[in-house]
């Protein structure tokens, strides 16, 4: 069984090379059908720009060669790992990533974590009672902060802690030029992250709470539950032992695809409390025909979403031991 | 329009104001933080890699021009260059510069510095580079501290082109050989990691954060700056900058940096100012570009017609909450030098412009449509969209459908001035402190260029208006030149090559405890100097 898992990992991450490189290529080529280039943007900022200007900053850029020899250039500096320079912000592609890398994490972890345990406790909760009052008041919450758009719920949520209690900071990652270090700089972000990760978390949770219920429910009408029932088993123990693990599966899966957006961060919450994550970086990118930045998050965001789909075939293995991988 | 007539006002004292502000009972205070949000964040900090808002707000207050400016018409005085001589035939200027300046590494200010940063980074890299100097033939650096620059024929605003913004004084000693000999210098480390002269220097820089510069202790003026720090906060959502404004989080958004509603709520509080003062020196104006190639914009009863459809006044008061006044030209009534006076205001008169396509033969079909005429926009925000379904609406009562097409920034740039397959688009031009600089270009035939951008997209060939705008280039400011201008003008409201909108101000909203802001025509490019807190 191991030797058959560790062989199915293997052969894995052999396909995801040749996965990773297409997801590049298509990119690459969906990117460039975009109408403008980035010395478009730029010599439109600089307002007053002749032909000469615009065409020194395609130079530059690289951007005058024919655009299969600007793609062999690319893929070639990919295989090296080189993901190239930002055009506007005239650094390496990767440390703009890395620099942002930190703050998504920490946001999206906290959001994702927030929800997948509360919406696993109301999901399981609902559909321990179904038709009952608490169901319903569960089931209509869930659906009415999913309907809710985050950039108002985010809003409300600075207007009431932040305006009228004065309970939170309105937006940011830390207090500005305070120089905090250690355990004040981590209760400082933490201050700062309670609504972001809130306004993002709810939505999340709405989404797991119904999964869960629906999932739970599938599982209650099996006839193992009927059998543990038969033997005398607490209500209790059937749900959170016997039904929970099975009706997992739905929601490992949705995980997984989470994950892999966690990359892309979210750019509504990040924007309304000015969070310095990816999100905003890609949304900037694509405003400004960045290319070579943007080619840099989507390539990196894939490579996390093949991972994080592996994972999430590992993980199904653990949970349900009869799937074996061939 | 009563609100722009009272910020109009309000700018006027504003500015009058200004040189008795430190006269007055409050004498300055020294320290403290100035914070400011504007967005997008900065790309660069040097407005030789893109001079961007953004971008010239923030490096402006790092790098010095050779020269600093006062009042609404940018009258030059010392600056990094502590005097400078003109020849009698404007054709040579010695400049002296200031004893003991130092960059920010500690490193003298040298002539070779100004030399570099004119003929080096300036005409190479400014997008504005060749109108400045252009007809530079040399520049000689006899000693340390002087500085001559010589000229193949007169350029009359020479002595404007010396803002930080426009001609940021740079340090030589920062860029490697091998950056200018392949023309990387956008990629020198110093456009992320500034040294300048200027009163404040790079403290930190988060991106996607903040920014903080803190007082340059070493700054030559004595005393001077008043401020520890000035930090920028990148706050990228319109409500949450409102928000951090009105709880005092943040002192000032400059340049319209929040949502015009917001502008007119937060206008109100008592605990801040809102004024459209101090950037006469941009002259930001805002017209209709027509596709002059085809029928039937070529037409000009059809241009005269769009331009008697629409009513300047309620735009300026529905759409733009008041921010701004009707155009009534190319060049913005608050340009103290070269605005034409005697131009007539641009008549709303519906039902004229019906008698005129009448009259031109455009018939109503049984839909009451004449023709189709498809709009774009400039795709800044919200109000540019509100903008083009009002006119959508406008023209529609004269029997012009005139559907609206959204594209991205690269996206409008590409059909406007790359493809020319737009047909009327809304579209902002900055005047500068000379129509040389910023109007002549989107008017002369010579710059109906494809793929260079904000220039005569519009397919425009007037030879008699060719002749006045090369003439006024090349003529000294005075009388001559004002005339000369003032004929031009007429010539661009006759012929409505585009149709004139209306003068968008530029509001700036900051909190009371801030003094000392509004010192000339480009208040926000400069140095901040002398702006202190209460």
């Amino acid at each position: 069984m191991r030797q058959a898992s560790l062989l199915f990992l293997v052969r894995r991450l052999v396909q995801v090379v040749p996965v990773v490189l297409a997801i590049a290529a298509v990119n690459f080529f969906l990117l460039r059908m975009a109408p403008g280039d980035v010395a478009d943007i730029l010599a439109g900022q600089m307002g007053h720009a002749t032909l000469e200007f615009t065409q020194q900053l395609r130079r530059e850029f690289g951007l005058d060669q024919p655009v299969y020899m600007q793609f062999f250039y690319y893929i070639g500096k990919l295989l090296t790992l080189d993901l190239g320079r930002s055009h506007l912000q005239q650094a390496p592609v990767i440390d703009l990533i890395l620099d942002r890398l930190p703050a998504t994490v920490i946001l999206m972890l906290t959001s994702i974590l927030i929800a997948i345990a509360v919406g696993i406790v109301l999901g399981v909760a609902a559909a321990r009672r179904e038709g009952r009052l608490a169901d319903t008041l569960v089931s209509v919450t869930a659906l009415v902060v999913y309907a809710t758009p985050a950039f108002w719920l985010g809003l409300m949520l600075i207007v009431l802690f932040s305006i009228q209690l004065d309970l939170l900071p309105s937006g940011g990652m830390y207090q500005i030029g305070a120089g905090r270090t250690g355990l004040a700089h981590a209760l400082d972000v933490a201050k700062h992250l309670v609504l972001p990760s809130v306004t993002l978390g709810l939505f999340y949770v709405a989404i797991y709470t119904r999964l869960m219920r629906a999932s739970m429910l599938e599982v209650y009408g099996l006839e193992f539950i009927t059998t543990a029932r038969a033997k005398g088993l607490s209500e209790t123990t059937i749900a959170w032992t016997h039904a929970l693990r099975n009706a997992l599966l739905p929601v490992v899966t949705l995980a997984g695809v989470q994950f892999g957006h966690l990359l892309g961060g979210s750019i509504l919450v990040e924007t309304v409390f000015a969070w310095p994550g990816l999100g905003r970086l890609v949304f900037d990118a694509l405003l400004q025909r960045d290319l070579n930045l943007l080619l840099g998050i989507l390539f990196v965001s894939s490579v996390v979403v093949v991972f994080a789909n592996l994972a999430v075939d590992l993980i199904y293995g653990l949970l349900d031991p009869r799937i074996v991988h061939k | 329009m009563k609100a722009s007539t009272i910020f109009t006002m309000a700018a006027a004292a504003l500015i009058a104001a200004a040189p008795l502000a430190g006269a007055g009972a409050q004498a300055p205070k020294k320290g403290g933080t100035l914070t400011y949000t504007y967005q997008p964040e900065p790309t660069a900090i040097s407005t030789l890699a893109t001079t961007a808002v953004p971008v010239a707000l923030i490096s402006t207050k790092i790098y010095d021009g050779l020269l600093e400016y006062a009042g609404p018409g940018l009258d030059p005085k010392p600056g990094l260059a502590e005097s400078w001589t003109v020849s009698p035939d404007n054709l040579s200027y010695s400049f002296k510069l200031r004893q003991g300046v130092k960059w920010h590494d500690g490193k003298p200010l040298t002539s070779a510095d100004v030399k570099f940063s004119i003929e080096t980074l300036a005409l190479n890299y400014h997008s504005r580079g060749k109108t400045y100097f252009g007809n530079v033939t040399a520049i000689e650096t006899p000693d340390d501290r002087s500085v001559v620059v010589k000229l193949k024929a007169p350029v009359p605003y020479f002595l404007k082109a010396f803002q930080p913004s426009e001609t940021p004084i740079m340090p030589k000693h920062a860029f490697s050989e091998q950056e200018i000999a392949e023309k990387k210098v956008r990629q020198a480390k110093v456009m992320q990691e500034p040294v300048g002269t200027g009163p404040f220097k790079m403290k930190e820089w988060k991106k996607g954060s903040h920014i903080i510069l803190e007082r340059n202790a070493d700054y030559w003026k004595p005393g001077l700056p008043y401020l520890d720090q000035v930090v920028l906060r990148v706050l990228p959502d319109g409500a949450a900058r409102a928000i951090a404004v009105e709880k005092g989080e943040v002192d000032l958004a400059p340049m319209t940096a929040l949502p015009p509603a917001e502008i007119q709520r937060l206008g109100k509080l008592p605990s801040l100012v809102s004024s459209q003062a101090g950037s006469e020196g941009l002259g930001p104006i805002m017209w209709l570009e027509t596709n002059l190639r085809e029928k039937p914009l070529a037409d000009l009863a059809v241009r005269q017609a769009i331009s008697l459809a629409i009513d300047r006044d309620k735009l300026v008061d529905v759409i733009w909450y008041g921010m701004g006044k009707p155009a009534r030209g190319p060049i913005v009534s608050g340009n103290p030098n070269h605005f034409n006076a005697a131009l007539p205001k641009l008549e709303y008169n519906p039902a004229k412009a019906n008698k005129l396509l009448d009259d031109a033969g455009y018939k109503r079909g049984p839909d009451g449509v004449r023709f189709k005429l498809p709009q774009n926009f400039l795709p800044y925000g919200e109000e540019w969209v509100r903008q083009a379904e009002y006119i959508k609406q406008e023209l529609g009562k004269i029997g012009i459908q005139a559907d609206i097409e959204s594209l991205d920034m690269g996206g409008w740039l590409k059909k406007v001035f790359t493809d020319w397959t737009y047909q009327i688009t809304s579209d902002f031009h900055h005047n500068y402190v000379d129509p040389t600089i910023g109007v002549q270009r989107a008017f002369l035939s010579t710059n109906i260029q494809k793929g260079a951008t904000f220039n005569n997209s519009m397919g425009y060939v007037n030879p008699k208006l060719d002749e006045l705008l090369q003439k006024a280039a090349a003529t000294p400011d005075g009388p001559e030149r004002k005339k000369l201008w003032d004929d031009a003008q007429k010539i661009m409201q006759d012929d409505l090559p585009v149709i004139y909108l209306i003068e968008i101000g530029y509001t700036h909203i900051w909190n009371k405890r801030v003094k000392g802001l509004i010192t000339n025509g480009i208040s926000m490019y400069s140095n901040w100097d002398s702006v202190w807190l209460e």
